[in-house]
């Protein structure tokens, strides 16, 4: 008799508890969904949910800030760094998406604009001013069937080349302003007895992506953006001789025996986070490194180079075909909305206007995206010497394998190209592979 | 701090009403004529679990085996592309191969080890025997992941002239060689065998173990009776010992060779399926998670449950023989 009593209090007890666990979760705020174009009022608060973290995530909610206290508007924010594109899926197919959604790949937001769940971009900003602010050619990526889906928050230029000034410039070589004067370049260093370049393309579950922004980087040259973009959406076949051409450039720049450092088997094993450190030993065991801006963060080059960024490191734009012509790959964090509403609108407004100062944290290496910015706001020159690179282009696209679908690149694009490197395909049948695993 | 709440809430409230269960079950069952509730009660109890099973295994296996023959996102039926693409992907085969080379080689090495190990052990002291045995049994206590991540870093290379943190090549690089990067060198399917090392490694412990147990429980009158027939050491291992502990054996070889067409995180970890080096149970992961590709995911698990469906039969048939001699 005493059990069964016992056993009831048990039963009554997790009977409650349940409940009270369902309480709990129960989520505030969010909701939203196609409003028919109409622009609703509003409950002065909204859910931002995005892909990166750490310092990154809390300069974000720090630029924030000032938006929420002139507005009244109440941010949550959801960090989803650990991965973003398995955690938004369930919430669009639960019909339970964030407000804005900060895209780290167009590819995925063209996925849900394609499903009819992202808002139309028009109906609350002015597309046209926008495109006139922004850095040309971004908003294309995020363009589908005339209508703008998303714009980036932050940006970051890919087209670079990093070299360590004291020993570039105490050697005499000059910087190149077309590919030619970058063979030319490459081939005196190799004269010299230093392997010219620095490759790394390891990046774990990753590995290979630094190689997929060479290649798209050098169609980007050689097709020039019309047929870039064909390339992207595949109504070119992915092994167009155009980038057969690309590959053979990298092969021929970065891979060749003698020029680079560790020879053409170290590449697929040496981590890209830490592949240019080579650059800034005494003497430098090599001279050039193609990288993105955010190579420069912490964590990545050497504390030492870091503190004196300015001093030791020297960037150039990857060149042309000829001195005039300068294509900029950009890479960044794409705003879309899932709902139509006057705190939305706002906060869109405020991340598209010169005043979002997101890039301005020490710790990140982001720019912003609008020309008008601020140029006093970067923590350093090397920034702002970058920063007015992007600002001055005039043919710049997003990193194509981030806008292919997923299989393609983030998947074959990355495998096809470490196994090419690394000698397990040849460049036809990588090529070809990947052409294949296009989902039709 | 919700979250943690959330989390205990969770757990007492699924031990609670999982408890609550049972007990309104029974009580029904209790309410039944004395006859009828004999007859019902031990479905009663066995029913819950069975229900689960059906629910978390036997309609996703039904389930998996629909989808195979549809397209990526399910959405339309496509026959048997799914299949036909696969096997004759280059890729896909390069990905069957070595899953077979694992099979072939993995569980046969383990026991060999183990076997050796626990025969050996058995002749040392106690003191030596139990330290060998416990240093050899840790890695079973190391996650896939773990173990990956510290064979990483023992396969690790650098260029030339970078001080190598690799303990590979700083032996190799010391003995006069320059680096190798192990892990990318396909040929002969080197870099597979350097991840099988990995789970080998893992797995030997366990197989010891067993085996160590077995060897043991071989009666000592057998082996006298066969040394007074003047049998020498070795032939009293093979005729004598093995026969003895073939049993336990079998048992480790198919508890092995479950783990090996299972496995997955060393790979995923070392080397992504990179260099040559692909297995079933990531090229599966790859195709649903990062290609987003339904049907083709589930054609490659139907065919690894086809691979499973044999060995399994075979472990029950071996487990109930057992059962029976006993």
């Amino acid at each position: 008799m005493r059990w069964r009593r016992l056993l009831q209090g048990i039963v009554v007890a997790a009977v409650a508890m349940l409940f009270a666990s369902a309480c709990l979760s129960e989520s505030g705020g969010g909701g939203g969904g196609d409003t028919g174009g109409q622009t609703g009022s509003g409950d002065k608060s909204i859910e931002i949910m995005y892909g990166f973290g750490g310092d990154q995530s809390k300069g974000f909610v720090d630029a924030m800030k000032q938006f929420e206290t002139q507005s009244g508007i109440k941010i949550k924010y959801t960090d989803a760094s650990q991965s973003f594109d398995t955690l938004i899926r369930p919430r669009v197919q639960g019909n339970n998406p964030p407000d804005i959604a900060l895209f780290p790949q167009p590819g995925l937001m063209l996925d849900f604009a394609k499903q009819g769940k992202l808002q139309d971009l028009g109906s609350m900003l002015d597309i046209q001013a926008l495109k006139d602010a922004l850095v040309p050619g971004v908003l294309d990526v995020a363009t589908q069937d005339g209508k703008t889906y998303g714009f980036p928050v932050n940006f970051n230029v890919k087209s670079l080349v990093w070299y360590p000034k004291k020993a570039f410039e105490a050697k005499g070589y000059k910087v190149p302003t077309t590919i030619a004067e970058l063979e030319a370049l490459t081939n005196q260093i190799k004269a010299d007895g230093t392997a010219p370049w620095c490759v790394g393309i390891e990046s774990a579950g990753a590995t290979g992506w630094v190689a997929t922004d060479w290649i798209e980087d050098f169609v980007l040259r050689y097709g020039g953006t019309a047929k870039y973009d064909q390339w992207v959406k595949h109504e070119i076949p992915f092994n167009d001789p155009v980038v057969k051409q690309a590959a053979g450039e990298f092969e021929k720049l970065a891979l060749a025996d003698g020029n680079v450092f560790g020879g053409r088997k170290s590449v697929v094993s040496t981590n890209f986070g830490v592949a240019m450190n080579p650059e800034f030993q005494d003497p430098p065991k090599c001279f050039l490194h193609r990288q993105g801006n955010f190579i420069t963060q912490k964590g990545f080059i050497t504390e030492k180079v870091r503190q004196n960024l300015d001093e030791e490191v020297g960037v150039f734009q990857l060149p042309g075909n000829d001195a005039s012509s300068k294509p900029l790959l950009v890479g960044g964090d794409m705003a879309a909305a899932f709902s139509n509403d006057a705190d939305t609108k706002a906060a869109l407004e405020y991340m598209s206007s010169p005043k979002f100062k997101f890039a301005n944290i020490a710790t990140a290496t982001w720019l912003s995206a609008v020309k008008s910015f601020d140029l006093s706001n970067y923590p350093n020159e090397t920034t702002k010497t970058v920063a007015k690179l992007a600002y001055a282009s005039t043919e710049s696209r997003f990193d194509g394998s981030d806008s292919m679908p997923g299989a393609v690149g983030a998947g074959s694009f990355w495998k096809d190209m470490t196994a090419w490197i690394s000698g397990q395909k040849s460049l036809d049948e990588a090529l070809k592979d990947i052409d294949d695993s296009w989902p039709s | 701090m919700i979250r943690v709440i959330n989390a205990l809430l969770a757990i007492v409230g699924g031990v609670g009403g999982a408890l609550l269960l049972f007990w309104i079950l029974n009580k029904l069952a209790e309410m039944l004529p004395q006859r009828g509730e004999e007859r019902v009660k031990p479905w009663v109890f066995i029913a819950p679990a069975a229900a689960a099973i059906g629910l978390f295994l036997i309609y996703p296996a039904v389930r998996t085996i629909v989808l195979s023959f549809a397209n990526s996102t399910s959405t339309a039926w496509v026959g048997l592309e799914n299949y036909t693409d696969l096997l004759t992907s280059r890729d896909f085969q390069i990905t069957l191969g070595n899953t077979l080379l694992w099979i072939a080689v993995v569980p046969a090495v383990t026991v060999v080890l183990g076997l050796a190990v626990a025969t050996l052990a058995d002749r040392l002291g106690s003191q030596g025997e139990k330290w060998t045995k416990s240093i050899i049994f840790l890695p079973l206590a190391i996650s896939g992941v773990g173990a990956a991540t510290i064979w990483r870093f023992i396969y690790e290379a650098r260029p030339a002239g970078e001080p190598q943190i690799g303990l590979l090549n700083a032996v190799w690089t010391a003995l006069g060689f320059d680096p190798v990067a192990w892990l990318t060198v396909s040929t002969l399917r080197f870099n597979s065998f350097l991840l099988m090392v990995v789970v080998i490694w893992g797995q030997v412990g366990f197989s010891m173990v067993l085996l160590s147990a077995a060897v043991k429980a071989v009666p000592v009158d057998t082996l006298e009776a066969a040394r007074i027939d003047g049998a020498n050491e070795r032939q009293i291992f093979f005729k004598v010992t093995v026969p003895q502990i073939w049993g336990t054996v079998i048992t480790v070889f198919i508890t092995v060779l479950i783990t090996v067409l299972k496995a997955f995180d060393i790979v995923f970890v070392m080397t992504n399926g990179n260099f040559n080096t692909d297995i079933i149970a990531v090229r599966f992961f790859n195709e649903l998670f990062r290609n987003g590709d339904n049907g083709r995911a589930a054609a490659i698990v139907v065919m690894l449950m086809i691979a499973v469906v044999p060995v399994v039969a075979y472990q029950v048939r071996h487990f109930r023989a057992e059962e029976a001699a006993r």
